[in-house]
């Protein structure tokens, strides 16, 4: 009885002492590579910080509204935005350079699947990049027609604008990452769909009236009144 | 080359009459009721004024449905006795063309330079169609000093009432003044005479099919002949009485391509009016007298509605030009009108500071430019609101009095435009918390000339 204990407990320090001896030497590795990694990164957005001075990226940035994107006050720097890519790029690709040392099927796969990925991912990024600044720039033209025609809760319509045009970004990027494509779609379809619908009734009960008044003659005392106004001075 | 651009059909016409030595153009769509005495006027000048001279007289139309081409052909001077002409003049040839391209004013001034161009004219003049003040003399104000004074720019000098061309006295005239150095007082005035070396320099410019085809052309021209050394005068016209605008159409347009014709050309001419500082007066020709005007009804609670609704809603494009403390206070001010419209003021140097933040909002962010112009018309009303309560009192002189003051403040102020120009925020000049004596305002603001 005790030399089977025996035996069992010598198999089972048997297969950890395997075990450590298989996984501790890459994950020492891995933990060597990941913090060379953090060490390169931090040393390149220090290095970048210091002398890239990217005054035509900088104009672009400001010029394009992106900047305003993620800075409130415009100013989002070429340096930063180069400097921190850098950065989370030598972070992430010794991340994966970490997996790798333990040279296993399933990390193996996870580093294939994320260097295929990536181009997609980018991609993405670059489409909702695009769909924010898209986004931005309706909805401030949303926003200043409709104070200017005196239209009530412009800054909701202005709201309604930019979720709009995000959202088709999102679809468009999950269908490029070929992500919940059907759940993206269907939303998708629902909300053009109920908007479609919703500007249908709208422009039919409008229209009722302004078909009225169409019908009706104007006379000039009443243009004078309503329209004039504010710019006759012109 | 003389006859590029010009449409087949105007062609034919001008191979007809071969050579000119004045044409004055006509720019119209739908002016029947009007354009019949504009051209009786113009014929009447030239035959009076430029008998020696063979000229003609071009309507450039935009597609008038109204009968107004038909109107331009029929017009007859009528008695010519009534002239009083010493001696026998040449019958002012008369063409009436559709102009092609995009629609608006400077499409039709475009075609009729090409046909002064074409005709070898010494001079050109153009008359706006809606005109119920033009006289005969007019013609010669405009022409005389291209004929015989050697200048290449007559801008118009008129009586207006003391709410009529805000445009220009609350931004065009002030803001031109102070770049280009020159007083010239009415930059958008509409009549403009011409010398044969000005109309050239038009015709080679490449941003017809710009805002420059519609209603930034007068201001155009006018930066043009300030900007590149031409020779400019103006010539006093008299009361400028004009039909009221179309109401229908969309007159907020109006606002922005003038003021985004005038940041164009600045950035354009920036190296110019960087170099130049204060200003001079421009030499003005005809007999200065008073005349009586026409009411011009104004609407304060509207304008002023629209500028706390800009002030409440606008926050974040204004934000793209003007910085935090102009906001705050240009919501307190609209905050203020809605308690008391009748003691409402916007202050000189805050507008000012708003339309040269603009202008290097205009340079630096070429995506939001649409966004930024149209943002400033509640600005614009705003200042107009203020104007109105201002100048309810004053008389022609003092009007213009005040005109003046405003201008100085954008001269004295043109070092915070250069240094918001380079993009450096600049020292925001201090805001006069004075405001003009509250008066009891009259019902209706309905002014008799």
């Amino acid at each position: 009885m005790i030399a089977t204990v025996q035996q069992v407990l010598e198999m089972a320090l048997g297969r950890l002492i395997q075990t450590v001896t298989a996984f501790v030497p890459p994950l020492l590795a891995g933990l060597a590579i990941l913090l060379s990694a953090f060490v390169i990164a931090r040393l390149a957005r220090w290095v970048l910080n210091r002398i890239f001075k990217g005054i035509v990226l900088d104009r672009f940035l400001y010029r394009s509204g992106i900047s305003s994107l993620f800075d409130s006050s415009g100013r989002l720097r070429a340096t930063r935005i180069v400097s921190t890519s850098a950065y989370w790029i030598i972070l992430g690709a010794g991340a994966l350079t970490a997996l790798s040392a333990f040279d296993t099927e399933l990390t193996t796969q996870m580093v294939a699947t994320t260097v295929f990925l990536f181009p997609k991912l980018v991609t993405a990024g670059a489409i909702l990049l695009a769909g924010v600044w898209l986004a931005q720039y309706l909805g401030r033209g949303a926003l200043v027609w409709a104070s200017n025609e005196g239209i009530p809760a412009c800054r909701k319509l202005a709201a309604a604008v930019r979720v709009v045009v995000v959202f088709v970004a999102v679809v468009v990027a999950a269908d490029h990452l070929n992500f919940a494509r059907s759940v993206f779609l269907a939303a998708f379809i629902l909300l053009v769909g109920g908007a479609t619908l919703a500007a249908s009734i709208a422009i039919g009960f409008g229209a009722r009236g302004a078909a009225a008044r169409c019908f009706e003659p104007r006379r000039d005392d009443e243009l004078s009144e309503v329209e004039r106004p504010v710019w006759h001075h012109l | 080359m003389p006859g590029d651009g010009i449409p087949e059909d105007s062609l034919r016409r001008l191979g007809e009459l071969g050579k000119a030595d004045i044409v004055v153009g006509i720019p119209s769509y739908n002016n029947a009721r009007t354009i019949g005495h504009v051209v009786r006027a113009v014929q009447a000048g030239l035959a009076k004024h430029f008998p020696q001279f063979t000229s003609v007289i071009v309507n450039s139309d935009g597609g008038s449905t109204d009968g107004t081409r038909e109107a331009v052909l029929a017009a007859e001077v009528g008695d010519e006795r009534l002239l009083m002409l010493s001696t026998p003049a040449l019958p002012a040839h008369r063409l009436s063309l559709a102009y092609h391209g995009i629609s608006g004013k400077g499409s039709a001034f475009r075609l009729v330079f090409q046909i002064a161009e074409a005709l070898g004219a010494r001079a050109c003049a153009v008359a706006d169609s809606d005109l119920r003040s033009i006289t005969p003399e007019w013609i010669e104000l405009l022409l005389r000093p291209v004929l015989y004074g050697g200048y290449d720019f007559v801008a118009p000098y008129y009586h207006r009432h003391k709410y009529d061309g805000t445009i220009t006295n609350s931004i065009v005239y002030p803001l031109t003044r102070s770049l280009y150095g020159l007083r010239v007082r009415q930059p958008i005035g509409g009549d403009f005479g011409v010398s044969r070396a000005m109309l050239r320099r038009y015709l080679e410019r490449p941003d017809w099919e710009t805002d420059v085809a519609r209603y930034g052309i007068d201001i155009w021209m006018t930066t043009i002949a300030l900007a590149e050394g031409f020779r400019v005068c103006q010539s006093f016209l008299g009361a400028k009485l004009h039909d009221a605008k179309d109401p229908g159409s969309d007159l907020s347009a109006m606002l922005h391509q003038v003021v985004g014709s005038v940041f164009l050309l600045m950035q354009e001419y920036e190296p110019v009016w960087r170099a130049r500082q204060g200003s001079q007066p421009a030499d003005l020709f005809g007999f200065r007298f008073d005349v009586g005007l026409d009411p011009v009804a104004v609407n304060l609670e509207r304008m002023l509605a629209a500028l706390a609704r800009g002030a409440q809603d606008l926050a974040e494009v204004w934000s793209l030009a003007l910085e935090g403390e102009t906001i705050e206070t240009l919501r307190r001010l609209a905050r203020d009108a809605v308690r008391d419209p009748a003691a409402f003021h916007l202050p000189d140097e805050l507008w000012a500071r708003i339309i040269f933040d603009f202008a290097g909002a205009h340079r630096s962010r070429p995506l939001e430019r649409t966004h930024l112009l149209k943002s400033l018309t509640p600005l614009y009303l705003g200042r107009v609101a203020s104007w109105v309560v201002e100048a309810e009192k004053l008389g022609a002189a003092e009007v213009e009095e005040r005109i003046e003051r405003l201008c100085l403040c954008f001269e004295e102020r043109k070092p915070y435009l250069l240094a918001r120009y380079a993009g450096q925020p600049g020292a925001a000049p201090a805001l006069a918390e004075t405001r003009p004596e509250a008066r009891p305002r009259e019902e209706g603001m309905e002014v008799s000339p």
